[in-house]
């Protein structure tokens, strides 16, 4: 690297002639031809660098072009860029002692000369690029702490997501222990294991978001009302093997392709027989009170309402379907006060894409 | 979009077809209801159809005017056709002969419940005019009559069924309380349903997080060197809020091991012990994994709910940090719905306990109309807004947030219009601490940083915005709904002299109290 830029001077007070050439570099006439970026010079490459978007973006070719300056060759682009990306002031380069000291008097000149003025323009215009500098830093930094801020807030989230865990696996624990048929239990079970540990998987990536992740269910809804597929990934409680202690485990597809299919329809008959009540339950509604919608959901933890529902409730199966006009063939089902909405409708939540319509047809035979 | 309306509900859906009967949407009226005997005054019946028909009433008018000037109904236009390039799913086919378009629904769904409130407000008259009103309420959000519920409707329907059961609870009166004793009796059955719900919607909003982890935040700055921690919380719910900060505590990068955290859960008497029992084993399993030291207690409020901070064991050589999340109850259970001077007694022992900090997470936009009215429709507003939040966020998720709407949203309308009922207007907390000496205490740039990029995992409709140097407020749509601040205890007062058996931390310098 060649020491090219120099504080202006009045080339009289050099050591080394100068030659100030038709284009309007200046030259200098030792051995080594040096480019002496002056005040004006610098001024238009700092523009064109700007006008390229930055020194960062700007190549020595296209500053070249931009600058139409003639005689300015690559080399001199590249030093001088290179020196500008690094922030340096220009003058602060400088190996030669000469030029140092030559520097060093003309600082002391800044008072009157119009030298003096020169270099404070020139320390004006460095002190811009140093500003300019020092603005990206910090934007730097600050992309660097809110990737900080970033990591810690996903780790909170998962550890608040575990913490959710744990609290409806003890639901669900207490439920179960309270005195159920282990047959249908079991079926329940199961159910809650299709439902819940697939969930879970899908869950575990869902409820801990990545960022990108949750993006698509901010952002991406035309995506999702094309597949459909995706309905209540991890929104539903992820409980790991809920009662009975099974896990599938599930990729999770994040081609957005249905994870959701593997519910095959052995499953389903195997839960179509399941007496149990899954539902939820509601009072008999006073007559002033509207019936609002006991939608069922879709989590184990319910089964202590089957003791309920053995006892008295009639269970009224709703418009948990109501909503879903786009799920295919679904029946709107009143069932009897001893078999509630089946288990079946627990999955339902989860298959959206109408992926299932036969077999729900069979199941509620 | 209409523009032949005064103002645009947010949450109805979009394809509206203005109705051309001369402005009465509902020609048909259901027969169910027998006029004769409900119209003992002939004024009545005129004043209802009046309502029912057009805009020109003196009654619902006035509702009318103040939402026509309200910024955020007039800015959010049916928010849910901007955010969903189709129209939502479960539009319904209006079962009110067809007329007029939701957005007119919505209108008048709108006018009912505020008409109804301001029959309820009014002398006993009025209140056969306010269950008249409520009658056909209940025709209009539920379209088939009643056995498919509200499942079906628009949002706006949905909403507006939830109001009109709130407010049918305070025409009934007595049996307001009837209600919350039936759901208390549900709580075995429906507490895993709650649960579900909540979750549910955690992962859909990020109302109650951003509480959590905006106060998590300034106290563990606030707590940065100390080696043994005390929280007092005021109200433990389930713990949540405390997962992630004992998560924070174990991943400290600085060095220092985690320091011991010992968590003090205030509580009732005698209701819900066993559920806060439960909660401190759950916390105390999870620190456990986490390879946190801990620590639990209670401490029980006096028979007037009051806050005693003598109940508080100090240890020498800890740091106490206040709680306080006063947001509604989501348990059916659980309502604890502590009156406001449990709250201040509470918030007043932070000088005596010598807290370093205490952190405050409340409902924003409390409205502080003196009268019912004004408070009925500042809660409208803002459950429209947390409707809209939810569904502009996952507009497919129809049966999810049934499921939240259902289990959690309904029962806290019904809650906040009864207070809204018996309240006299009480404003948020910040005012009262900032009377009372309480210091701000600045909220970090990490923080607000954390807060911004937390909403950013939802719906762009959520903004946080800094109200004051120790206060953030989250909101849906320039719609403020909750808020977290931070603040230090005032210094005490010279007079009280603290009781024997608190051992106020030693620990505590005056300076640097305040962040940043």
């Amino acid at each position: 690297m060649f020491p090219s830029k120099k504080p202006t001077m009045n080339s009289h007070e050099r050591p080394m002639s100068c030659v100030q050439g038709d284009s309007g570099l200046v030259l200098t006439t030792d051995p080594k031809p040096r480019l002496r970026w002056t005040v004006e010079l610098h001024d238009r490459f700092v523009d064109a660098v700007t006008q390229l978007g930055g020194p960062d973006k700007a190549t020595p070719k296209t500053i070249m072009r931009v600058m139409g300056v003639k005689g300015l060759t690559l080399y001199h682009l590249k030093s001088h860029l290179q020196k500008f990306r690094l922030g340096k002031q220009p003058h602060k380069e400088l190996n030669d002692h000469s030029v140092k000291d030559a520097s060093a008097l003309e600082m002391q000149r800044n008072g009157a000369s119009s030298s003096g003025i020169m270099s404070r323009t020139m320390n004006d215009r460095n002190v811009h690029i140093t500003e300019a500098i020092r603005m990206q830093m910090e934007v730097q930094r600050r992309l660097h702490e809110q990737l900080e801020v970033q990591k810690h807030l996903q780790m909170r989230i998962e550890a608040q997501g575990k913490y959710m865990q744990t609290i409806l696996e003890k639901a669900c624990q207490t439920l179960a222990g309270e005195g159920m048929a282990s047959g249908s239990y079991k079926a329940l079970g199961n159910q809650g294991v299709v439902d819940m540990a697939a969930m879970k998987d899908m869950g575990s990536q869902m409820s801990y978001p990545s960022l990108q992740d949750l993006q698509l269910y901010g952002g991406d809804q035309l995506d999702m009302q094309q597949q459909m597929d995706r309905p209540l990934d991890g929104f539903f409680p992820t409980n790991e093997g809920i009662c009975l202690g099974k896990k599938r485990t599930h990729p999770y597809s994040s081609n957005g392709k249905s994870p959701l299919i593997w519910v095959d329809d052995f499953r389903l008959q195997e839960l179509g027989s399941a007496a149990a009540c899954m539902g939820t339950q509601e009072e008999p509604s006073k007559s002033d009170q509207l019936q609002l919608a006991p939608s069922v959901i879709d989590s184990g933890m319910d089964m202590d309402s089957m003791t309920d529902v053995y006892e008295t409730k009639p269970v009224l199966s709703t418009d948990s379907m109501g909503e879903k006009k786009y799920e295919g063939s679904s029946k709107l089902e009143r069932p009897s006060p001893q078999r509630a909405t089946l288990p079946v409708e627990r999955i339902n939540p989860m298959i959206r894409g109408g992926a299932l319509p036969q077999t729900r047809n069979i199941s509620y035979g | 979009m209409e523009e032949a309306g005064d103002l645009e509900i947010s949450g109805v859906g979009s394809n509206s077809t203005i109705n051309d009967d001369g402005g009465c949407a509902w020609t048909d009226w259901s027969p169910v209801i027998d006029w004769g005997p409900l119209s003992a005054d002939d004024d009545f019946r005129g004043l209802v159809e009046a309502m029912m028909c057009d805009d020109n009433d003196d009654v619902a008018h006035a509702g009318v005017t103040r939402m026509a000037y309200d910024p955020y109904w007039n800015s959010n236009p049916s928010s849910t056709t901007t955010s969903t390039g189709t129209p939502p799913a479960e539009e319904p086919s209006s079962s009110d002969g067809g007329g007029g378009g939701n957005d007119d629904k919505g209108l008048r769904l709108v006018h009912l419940l505020v008409a109804a409130a301001e029959a309820l407000a009014g002398p006993y008259k009025s209140r056969e005019l306010a269950r008249v009103i409520l009658v056909r309420l209940k025709e209009l959000v539920s379209p088939a009559g009643g056995a498919a519920g509200c499942g079906g409707g628009t949002s706006m329907e949905r909403l507006a069924a939830y109001f009109t059961n709130a407010l049918q609870g305070l025409l009934d009166g007595s049996s307001a309380t009837a209600c919350s004793r039936q759901s208390a009796s549900h709580l075995d059955g429906q507490v895993g349903d709650v649960l579900a719900a909540f979750q549910l919607l955690q992962d859909m909003s990020p109302y109650e997080k951003f509480g959590h982890f905006t106060a998590n935040q300034a106290i563990l700055e606030a707590v940065a060197r100390y080696r043994r921690v005390h929280i007092v919380d005021y109200d433990i719910a389930e713990g949540v809020q405390w997962a992630s900060l004992m998560q924070a505590l174990v991943s400290r990068k600085d060095g220092p091991p985690p320091p011991h955290l010992r968590i003090t859960a205030v509580t009732q008497r005698g209701s819900g012990t066993r559920a806060v029992q439960e909660t401190g084993r759950r916390l105390a399993a999870f620190a456990a994994s986490l390879g946190q030291p801990f620590s639990f207690g209670q401490c029980r409020l006096e028979a007037d709910e009051r806050f005693r901070p003598a109940g508080v064991k100090v240890v020498k050589g800890e740091t106490v940090v206040l709680n306080c999340v006063l947001q509604p109850p989501h348990a059916a259970g659980a309502a604890t719905t502590r009156g406001a001077g449990s709250v201040a007694s509470f918030l007043s022992g932070a000088a005596t306990l010598g807290a370093r900090v205490v952190a405050v997470v409340e409902e924003e936009g409390v409205a502080e109309d003196g009268n019912f009215v004004g408070r009925f429709m500042g809660e409208l507003h803002r459950y429209s807004a947390v409707w809209d939040s939810l569904e502009a966020g996952f507009p497919m998720q129809g049966r999810a947030r049934g499921l939240v709407e259902r289990l959690i949203l309904g029962p806290r309308i019904a809650g906040a219009v009864r207070r809204a009922y018996r309240a006299t207007g009480e404003g948020g907390w910040g005012e009262w601490m900032a009377r009372m000496g309480f210091g701000r205490v600045g909220i970090s740039c990490f923080n607000h940083c954390q807060a911004r990029l937390l909403l950013g995992l939802f719906s762009d409709g959520y903004q946080v915005e800094e109200d004051g140097p120790n206060k953030l407020v989250l909101g849906w749509k320039s719609r403020r709904l909750t808020s977290a601040s931070i603040w230090s205890p005032p210094p005490p007062a010279p007079a009280s002299v603290p009781p024997a058996n608190i051992g106020v931390s030693s620990s505590m310098e005056d300076s640097d109290f305040l962040l940043d």
